[in-house]
């Protein structure tokens, strides 16, 4: 266990552009995976919980974003938390899987042991750690993180049943069309393989080249519609990998009992930065903001704000608020539940709550910025896009404005383009 | 002769085309909107072009350097690092506009069309010898903008009010200005409004002349007044018997339709359309008042009316778009859908109708 030629890799799918539309319009100016959650960007907390995975030899971060937008991230990153992180970009869609093979020659560069393959877009606390450790107990191919979810939410997510004692992955299917789930456990979107993922991978790959050859020679092949317009290099992870080899002693599972959510849109960054503000509570409570009211504003609860960020002591801030760079909080602003930007200035008297405030967008004095809280509806956190405007005493309430857009009249329920 | 034409800020009324690029490169009539002014600078001798622009000048400049060698004429950008207002990008790009000729230059607002009577609105300004000469253009609600009251006889401009609630006249600024080097000495350095600083000066001096602008007028910074627009810039090449206008059984009024673009069987097109570069219509398809942009592909048998199909969206078979739809750049509408008035961001997969007006991000 840990014997000194054990090194482990972990590589982190952060996506791309074009494919994260849910995210805007935060995303029209900035990549998702830089997007802060709890004062970091959000690919920053994969990466922290990398560090703790014992041997860690190097981080990958696989997307389709150009390098030139990753490239100041990854060397600022790398030196700060003394990892190494480099970023690959992938050239056209591999499918989840078949992306992580297309940089096999990468990953395999110093012989890891193991490879940790994570999303971007997963809020949790990765238990890495313990992740390998059990990983090695089983012996398998791999191990998937997992999760108990309520019934009811279940359904949004694939079958997954693994056996109670062994922990071996017994069933997966991709969002099963019966309405009878025998599993409330989900896939958690964190792996961690041995490097003979690469042959399952490539054994699928070679497995649809011969059947579309199959098909070209008979007619009836050319009949069946499944797989029939994925690309030989098209991998899936779920339904390529992990629903063939479920129940043959290759998958095994790892639950967590912490939280997990998925970071698909605004609405749900403002949660997701929530969940990591209480994880800092209770890992590393000195990034945490306090203040009584006296020399330095009152904070309630879980509250972020940058060093370079200035909060006038009137202010009242939190619970789950997060300041960025160079902000300044006026006189008498109550903040409860949003992310504010860099360069963002609230003058006197405003009220965010439930919102996303962009950056360098200004706030007016008493002005209401607002929404119902549900993170989940469309509308149901506001936010302000980059260089936003909401003039004195205006109210914006369960709306979306996009960037560089001036409110000079209250608005509800509204996208302003 | 030098000419400055204000481009101004983020066009966040054009949205979503102006996600995809500044607004001037917007095309209209199959022609970004900023080509339509510089070819009519061009026409009558221009040889100068400023833009006075506060947004992403690196890809202005790209397609300026293309314009530039084609058209023959310079174009030069002055950047805003703060908003200027109507006036103050004047003071900004001076030293572009005065040479020792003393000619008077012009000042173009970016989001206009018309026809653009420049030669005469040079005699116009010749013949009364004032400072300044504004075209000006009649409108049926004058309360929704400022208007600019002048002497019947002379065109001298007595004074301008904004959104007025009684009638005073119906000629509002079209935003088309002839000045003399001397109206510079007038503008500071900081955000000015020429309608409500400098012009109403010049006038007390009576030093400022207004011009009717024959001929047609759109302010196009917003969906529905371009697309009222296309039809009446296609009104005035029908006047003008221009053979770009299409012509056949399956064309309906005035149609532009790009040399390179493809139209099938069974198609019925128009009236106000324009078809751009690279587009393929494919057979039974009927499209009434809208544009379609660059390198777009509308499937057999859709419908479309009133509506603007950004550049290399598709548009699937049986689908009905209509409404002021507006698909922003790389939508693509799926087979038998239906929207009424959906305002789509780039990037998007349309996968279920779209009942009433709404917008897809």
């Amino acid at each position: 266990m840990g014997g000194s030629e054990e090194r482990v890799v972990a590589v982190i799918m952060v996506g791309g552009p074009t494919k994260g539309t849910r995210f805007r319009p935060l995303s029209l100016n900035t990549p998702k995976p830089l997007f802060p959650l709890a004062g970091q960007p959000m690919v920053n907390h994969p990466i922290s919980a990398c560090k703790r995975i014992p041997n860690l030899a190097q981080i990958y971060l696989i997307g389709f974003y150009e390098e030139r937008e990753f490239a100041l991230f990854v060397s600022s990153i790398s030196n700060e938390l003394r990892v190494p992180v480099r970023y690959l970009k992938e050239d056209k869609p591999h499918g989840s899987a078949g992306g992580l093979y297309n940089f096999r020659d990468q990953i395999m560069e110093e012989s890891p042991s193991h490879i940790f393959l994570l999303n971007c877009d997963v809020c949790c606390s990765f238990p890495l750690a313990e992740m390998l450790e059990a990983h090695m107990s089983y012996r398998g191919m791999g191990t998937i993180l997992v999760i108990k979810v309520s019934p009811e939410s279940a359904n949004q997510f694939g079958e997954l049943v693994a056996d109670p004692v062994t922990n071996e992955l017994l069933h997966y299917t991709e969002k099963p069309e019966t309405f009878v789930r025998v599993s409330d456990r989900i896939n958690c979107g964190v792996y961690i393989f041995t490097p003979d993922i690469f042959t399952a991978i490539q054994g699928v790959s070679s497995q649809r080249k011969d059947r579309a050859t199959l098909r070209r020679v008979s007619s009836f092949e050319a009949l069946q519609p499944a797989n029939r317009s994925l690309p030989s290099d098209f991998v899936r992870l779920d339904q390529d990998i992990l629903s063939p080899l479920a129940g043959k002693k290759q998958f095994y599972v790892y639950e967590t009992t912490d939280y997990w959510e998925q970071i698909k849109t605004p609405g749900m960054s403002l949660k997701c930065s929530g969940l990591y503000l209480a994880q800092f509570r209770r890992t590393s409570p000195d990034l945490l903001a306090s203040g009584d009211g006296t020399k330095n504003a009152a904070i309630s609860g879980n509250v972020y704000i940058h060093p370079s960020a200035k909060v006038h002591p009137t202010a009242k801030i939190g619970p789950n608020a997060s300041i960025s760079a160079n902000a300044r909080i006026g006189a008498g602003v109550r903040l409860v539940n949003c992310i504010i930007l860099d360069d963002v200035e609230i003058k006197e008297n405003a009220v965010v709550i439930h919102a996303i405030v962009g950056w360098k967008s200004s706030i007016g004095r008493w002005s209401r910025v607002q929404a119902s809280g549900d993170h989940n509806a469309k509308l149901g956190v506001t936010i302000l896009g980059e260089s936003v405007t909401v003039e004195d005493e205006v109210v914006v309430i369960n709306s979306i404005v996009l960037p560089n857009k001036t409110m000079n009249v209250s608005v509800q329920e509204e996208i302003i383009l | 002769m030098k000419a400055l034409i204000l481009v101004g800020g983020f066009g966040t009324r054009l949205r979503p085309l102006t996600l995809s690029v500044p607004k001037p490169l917007v095309d209209f009539a199959n022609k970004p909107m900023i080509l339509h002014q510089i070819e009519a600078l061009k026409a009558i001798g221009v040889t100068e072009v400023v833009l006075a622009i506060n947004y992403q000048p690196e890809v202005m400049l790209n397609f300026l350097k293309d314009f530039e060698a084609k058209l023959e004429i310079k174009i030069t950008c002055s950047q805003e690092t703060e908003p200027l207002g109507t006036a103050g990008p004047l003071a900004l790009a001076r030293d572009k506009l005065i040479d020792k000729s003393g000619e008077p230059f012009f000042v173009l607002n970016s989001d206009v069309i018309s026809e653009y009577p420049l030669r005469e609105m040079i005699e116009f300004h010749k013949s009364h010898g004032g400072e300044a000469s504004i075209m000006v253009t009649k409108v049926d609600e004058p309360s929704k903008y400022g208007v600019v009251v002048t002497e019947e006889s002379t065109g001298k401009v007595e004074r301008f009010v904004e959104k007025p609630k009684l009638f005073v006249g119906n000629k509002i600024n079209a935003g088309i200005y002839l000045l003399n080097p001397s109206v510079l000495d007038r503008i500071q350095l900081r955000p000015t409004s020429i309608e409500k600083e400098v012009f109403p000066e010049i006038a007390a001096e009576g030093k400022l002349y207004a011009m009717v602008l024959p001929g047609f007028w759109m302010d196009i910074g917003q969906p529905r007044d371009y697309i009222t627009g296309l039809r009446l810039y296609l009104d005035s090449l029908r006047k003008k018997a221009s053979p770009k206008l299409a012509a056949g059984t399956h064309i309906i009024g005035n149609v532009l339709v790009d040399e390179t673009a493809k139209i099938g069987e069974g198609c019925l097109i128009g009236p106000d359309v324009a078809i751009g570069p690279g587009c393929v219509v494919e057979p039974g398809v009927r499209l009434s008042r809208c544009t379609v942009m660059r390198g777009v592909r509308i499937k057999k048998h859709a419908c479309i009316s009133s509506s603007i199909i950004g550049w290399h969206s598709t548009v699937g078979q049986w689908a009905r778009v209509e409404n002021m739809t507006i698909l922003g750049e790389d939508v693509h509408v799926c087979d038998e859908i239906y929207s009424n008035g959906g305002v789509v961001l780039p990037h998007k997969e349309i996968k279920s109708s779209i009942l009433k007006p709404e917008i897809v991000m």
